[in-house]
């Protein structure tokens, strides 16, 4: 059924906006600058100071959501809190300042030996013997806690809240801790072959929203989380097609981070190394992820790397991944031209039917007009062409298809872009 | 980039015709077993990979896509007004979209199954290397001449796809009503996969656009025993089969269908499931023969011909390739059997040294979007069941006694069943 769907400008000139320079790890340090790829939170003392509050993000339909979310102490409110990018084996210190209106805390899934102000985390009860918080807390309004620990087994992993936390999760207090492995910042792992190319790595964490929870909190209501229905669903806090706008849109100041994969072909000589995703799941279901065009080999789960004892290669490929709640996966991908199609000594076999013939969707397209890797041809003038320089593009999306749609619109909610540009890279670049 | 002058090889008519007497078989809608015909002259059949040459033996199939009716079990209780649909013919219920499987047909009986899809869609199976040409046609929708939906066809999983035959409307194109256009496929990777539309995917989907489709390996041409087939390249004949059964997952929520049927909007966040299908039936229907929807003699069932029953003989090696497509994950379990999982999402579970990580279990999990192939051994004559172990999937319209995602293994002494000529016989 034909309906409309929200139309915002797609977000194509990002691409004209990534830095040409490579950069081994991008960090925040550069701020407001615009960019593709994992943006991390960094520090030469692994020490972060995070702040709890709230703030405002923005949804594709128009809609403008209150949420809780931690920042970091030197910037605003943001929607996840940042990438906090570590080393394996090296002290973390994280700081964390209360300005919500109730005590607030951090849990580090995956992390050993967590200590809190000094003392071991511990879960938290009050003297009849309650469940207040999974771990010590923040009090309410301006209070603070120091969390300390030992950065564990490279991989990525969740930092979320221990406190209220059927609400608070859902309040969107969650973000992505990326440890990497000691001496290599180029691999997700220990294993050289869990190697990614430079700049090519992405984090997708994954969550949903209830906007009637949102609001009660908002108006200072009772909070039903049981009868919670979700109705958005975002990459990074963004949903489509907010989710392929690059890091620090201007129009997003919210939400910084962008979804979208770019890579070029597989090449052994020239684009030999994968690109790499971290898949987690701050939310209460299951978000089975589905990326079109290529599988992706799953290398570590919860920030373990999926091998025997004796480092048996234990990892496989899939088309689908299923990533369940509070759970991480870190995979390896690329595309490859495996059948090299070339209009003159190699044709595709089949024939594109004449443009009225083809029932494109909506008032732009990204459709190259070919079927050929860095071929692009006309549109008619009542199309805006968002397609570069013939690159191909492939959506990724959750199969869990309501979880695909901005409260029940298609094309929207968890769902992205992943752009392959011909082995030249496009001329405008 | 190249500009925009380049040639594009023969036509596409110049194609149809040039084989149009080679049509494949169709085998009443369930499973294409499609023909072989020589490559059409001018084209280039064998291409080197490798060091060794590979033959691309062409296989054609046809689709349409379009609405129609189905029926699901009649006893269900009613869900005034969405179940049974008041506009439904009889002997139906639901109102569906799906595929029907036209091979063959002359251009008039094509047209006529307009209002006359299927659900699942056409099982069907390739082998690897082969040069599939695949022909969408899009009839209409019989129901809702108001509407001009597209249809598309995503092989859901093909690896290293490109965009003009991923069938995602919105990054490459859409079939629009009374057109066509072929796909071309030539998969490398065996495996269990999926297919379905992805126009307005969310509805079009859980409408019942929704069908198998899988590949079988090169290792079948030079088999470790003369014989033998497998589900992968296995190197060890460790996924050696003797008769396999898919299955397509999916969920059918009533309110949905019949807000399609009425001319109404859904929000899909509001998703809640009244039927838990295998292959477009909810048992007991699911053990049922397979039908053909050419012939009214399945009555209710004409446009759900595929069965899920699984028969075999004792001491068989059964191998079960189950795809979801529902939006739910689902936990497939037997009683008394032990299952090996050998693959997941297509891809053979050993890791890149060539370490097998197999696992055998009773439950076997499948997402949505995901497929799983797992291998029984046949125990001794008798019945067993194979069933979602979320039992609250287990019944029909929430009406009492057994219904949903269930069927039957039906195991014989040996030699009771001859060997197996397709898949879910």
């Amino acid at each position: 059924m034909r309906r409309l769907t929200v139309q915002r400008v797609l977000a194509l000139t990002a691409a004209a906006l990534v830095a040409v320079t490579p950069v081994v790890v991008r960090t925040q340090a550069s701020a407001a600058e615009m960019s593709e790829g994992a943006l991390c939170d960094t520090d030469t003392n692994q020490t972060f100071s995070l702040t709890a509050r709230d703030g405002y993000i923005s949804t594709p339909d128009g809609n403008s959501i209150y949420m809780w979310s931690y920042s970091s102490s030197k910037r605003g409110f943001q929607l996840p809190g940042p990438t906090l990018c570590v080393e394996s084996g090296r002290p973390v210190t994280v700081i964390l300042h209360n300005t919500l209106p109730e005590a607030t805390s951090i849990v580090f899934p995956g992390q050993l030996g967590v200590k809190a102000n000094g003392n071991p985390a511990q879960p938290q009860f009050d003297s009849g013997g309650s469940l207040t918080s999974l771990v010590q807390s923040a009090p309410a309004t301006d209070g603070s806690v120091t969390y300390t620990f030992t950065a564990g087994s490279p991989g990525s992993y969740l930092y979320e809240t221990g406190t209220d936390v059927d609400k608070q999760l859902q309040m969107g207090l969650y973000g992505a801790l990326v440890v990497r492995p000691a001496g290599h910042p180029n691999q997700v792992n220990d294993r050289p072959d869990s190697a990614f190319a430079n700049g090519k790595e992405y984090v997708y964490l994954l969550s949903e929203v209830d906007p009637d929870v949102h609001l009660a909190v908002e108006r200072n209501q009772p909070v039903d989380v049981n009868s919670s229905k979700s109705r958005y669903f975002m990459i990074n806090g963004r949903s489509m097609p907010d989710t392929l706008a690059p890091n620090n849109a201007p129009w997003l100041p919210g939400q910084p981070y962008g979804a979208l994969v770019h890579i070029k072909p597989y090449d052994a000589v020239t684009n030999p190394l994968p690109a790499t995703i971290h898949y987690l799941n701050a939310g209460s279901v299951n978000y089975p992820f589905h990326p079109h065009g290529s599988d992706e080999r799953v290398i570590n789960r919860d920030g373990h790397a999926l091998q025997g004892p004796s480092g048996q290669d234990l990892s496989y490929l899939k088309y689908d991944l299923d990533v369940g709640p509070g759970q991480t996966l870190d995979v390896l991908m690329d595309w490859r031209d495996v059948e090299h199609w070339n209009a003159t000594t190699n044709p595709i076999p089949t024939q594109i039917p004449a443009i009225t013939d083809q029932l494109l969707v909506g008032p732009d397209t990204w459709f190259s007009e070919s079927g050929y890797l860095g071929t692009k041809n006309a549109v008619p003038s009542n199309l805006t062409q968002n397609n570069e320089c013939g690159e191909y593009y492939h959506i990724a999306h959750s199969h869990a298809l309501e979880q695909a749609t901005n409260y029940g619109a298609a094309f929207g909610g968890m769902m992205t872009v992943f752009r392959i540009d011909p082995p030249a890279g496009c001329v405008s670049q | 980039m190249t500009d925009n002058s380049v040639s594009r090889g023969p036509t596409r008519r110049s194609f149809l015709t040039g084989t149009a007497a080679a049509a494949g078989v169709v085998l009443g809608g369930r499973l294409l077993t499609t023909s072989t015909v020589m490559a059409a002259p001018g084209r280039t059949a064998v291409v080197a990979k490798s060091s060794a040459a590979v033959t691309h033996p062409v296989k054609q199939v046809h689709l349409a896509g379009t609405d129609g009716w189905v029926g699901m079990p009649g006893d269900a209780p009613p869900d005034p007004p969405f179940f049974p649909d008041p506009l439904a013919p009889s002997p139906f219920n639901t109102y569906v979209f799906g595929f029907r499987d036209v091979t063959g047909m002359t251009s008039n009986l094509v047209a006529a199954q307009r209002g006359k899809a299927q659900i699942s869609a056409p099982m069907m199976a390739f082998d690897e290397d082969d040069d599939i040409y695949l022909t969408l046609t899009n009839l209409g929708l019989a129901q809702r001449p108001d509407l001009f939906d597209g249809h598309t066809l995503h092989w859901h999983g093909f690896v290293n796809a490109i965009p003009l035959f991923d069938g995602v409307p919105e990054l490459s194109l859409a079939v629009p009503i009374g057109r066509d256009l072929t796909y071309f496929y030539r998969p490398h990777d065996a495996g269990t996969y999926m297919y379905h539309c992805h126009f307005e995917d969310v509805e079009h989907v859980q409408m019942g656009m929704t069908g198998m489709v899988f590949v079988r390996p090169a290792q079948n041409r030079t088999p470790l025993h003369a014989g033998e087939r497998y589900a992968y390249n296995d190197g060890d004949g460790s996924t050696a089969y003797d008769r396999e059964f898919a299955f397509m997952i999916t969920e059918l929520w009533s309110a949905a269908h019949y807000r399609d049927a009425h001319i109404q909007v859904n929000d899909w966040t509001d998703y809640d499931p009244s039927f838990w299908l295998l292959n477009g039936r909810a048992y007991p229907d699911t053990t049922a023969p397979n039908g053909d929807p050419l012939s009214t003699a399945a009555g209710r069932l004409q446009y759900q011909p595929i069965s899920s029953l699984i028969r075999c003989n004792a001491g068989d090696r059964v191998l079960l390739r189950m795809s979801n497509l529902g939006y739910q994950n689902h936990e497939l379990t037997v009683d008394n059997i032990d299952l090996t999982v050998i693959a997941k999402d297509a891809s053979l579970l050993k890791g890149r040294d060539g370490t097998t990580n197999y696992l055998t279990t009773n439950a076997v999990e499948v997402g949505p979007g995901e497929s799983r192939d797992a291998i029984f051994v046949a125990p001794g004559p008798g019945e067993y069941l194979l069933y979602d172990r979320k039992y609250s999937y287990l019944d029909n319209g929430g009406g009492a006694g057994y219904g949903g995602m269930m069927t039957k293994i039906v195991v014989g002494a040996p030699g009771t069943y001859p060997a197996q000529t397709a898949a879910n016989v």
